[in-house]
């Protein structure tokens, strides 16, 4: 997913792909940023524990914890409410 | 909901599509146009000068036919791009079916609004540029079709130049209408499209309380 997007569409994208472990380099490019941006919000949400870094062997990943649950699930009920109401006029 | 939401989501997207369709379909034809014009002057220019015909080209006419030729150019180029993101949706969504997930259809909400976001100043100025351009093949369909037009208080009287000029009279009113009813489309799909990205800058006090985002 690419374009202009709000940094909580980000986190959104981050926390959801991470429910399976993902490197680094994965997330940035699933989530089409670049290491600087990504290395920031990946700092973010682990402060916030809604990641968790994961060591196997020589590799770090990156995992989604309990607690991300409640802001993705959040996240998506505000997005599907926006087409609550059909559009007012006729398609 | 999720399904209401998942239908709802489809229909404007598939409406959408059309709309951006019919704008390439727009301006191929004034691309087109402008091509034909400029060939028809190059004509003229080269009977003027190398024939003892007496042609004349106009300059005013080069001038018009090369705007139309290099705008409907841009114009055609800005509308696929728009069309690309579109198709890129609207395929996803055909290939989950009804069957999509919350996680599905919520992050095609986000592309779809991203792409609004990327290409919301473009969409502002095709809404006035398909306007102008309804308009004025509207006009030229009209005046390019009559020889004589008489307003008295009986009611409306015309003449047409020639039978032949009836199916291209058709053919440019066609092309207005499916401009201005564009035109009208995409506004009205901007409004909406407007309003909910207010809605979400409104929602995102929630998302940043529930991510603790002041507490940071």
């Amino acid at each position: 997913m690419s374009g202009r997007r709000t940094a909580f569409e980000i986190y959104w994208e981050i926390l959801v792909f991470c429910r399976t472990p993902q490197s680094f380099t994965g997330i940035i490019n699933r989530c089409d940023l670049n290491s600087k941006t990504g290395q920031e919000y990946l700092g973010f949400l682990v402060e916030k524990e809604y990641l968790v870094e994961v060591t196997e062997g020589d590799k770090t990943r990156y995992v989604s914890t309990e607690r991300a649950g409640e802001y993705t699930a959040l996240f998506s009920s505000l997005y599907r409410k926006l087409f609550d109401t059909p559009p007012r006029f006729k398609l | 909901m999720h399904e209401s939401a998942l239908v709802r989501f489809r229909s404007e997207i598939r409406h959408f599509y059309v709309i951006t369709i019919a704008n390439i379909v727009f301006a191929a034809l004034v691309m087109a146009f402008g091509i034909s014009m400029l060939i028809g002057q190059a004509v003229s220019m080269y009977e003027t000068f190398s024939t003892a015909l007496y042609v004349i080209y106009s300059p005013v006419i080069l001038l018009i036919a090369f705007v139309a030729a290099l705008t409907g150019f841009s114009w055609l180029l800005t509308s696929v791009r728009i069309f690309e993101g579109i198709e890129t949706i609207k395929d996803d969504l055909d290939e989950k079916g009804s069957g999509a997930s919350d996680e599905a259809l919520t992050r095609l909400i986000v592309s779809m609004l991203s792409h609004y976001r990327d290409n919301r100043a473009t969409i502002r100025t095709m809404i006035l540029v398909c306007t102008l351009g309804g308009v004025c093949s509207f006009v030229l369909g009209i005046l390019g079709s009559l020889e004589h037009l008489s307003v008295s208080t009986d009611g409306i009287v015309f003449t047409l130049n020639n039978y032949l000029v009836i199916p291209f009279m058709l053919l440019t009113l066609g092309v207005a209408l499916i401009s201005l009813a564009s035109s009208y489309y995409f506004s009205r799909f901007a409004k909406v499209w407007d309003g909910r990205i207010g809605e979400i800058e409104e929602s995102e006090a929630l998302l940043k309380e529930t991510l603790e985002l002041d507490r940071r």
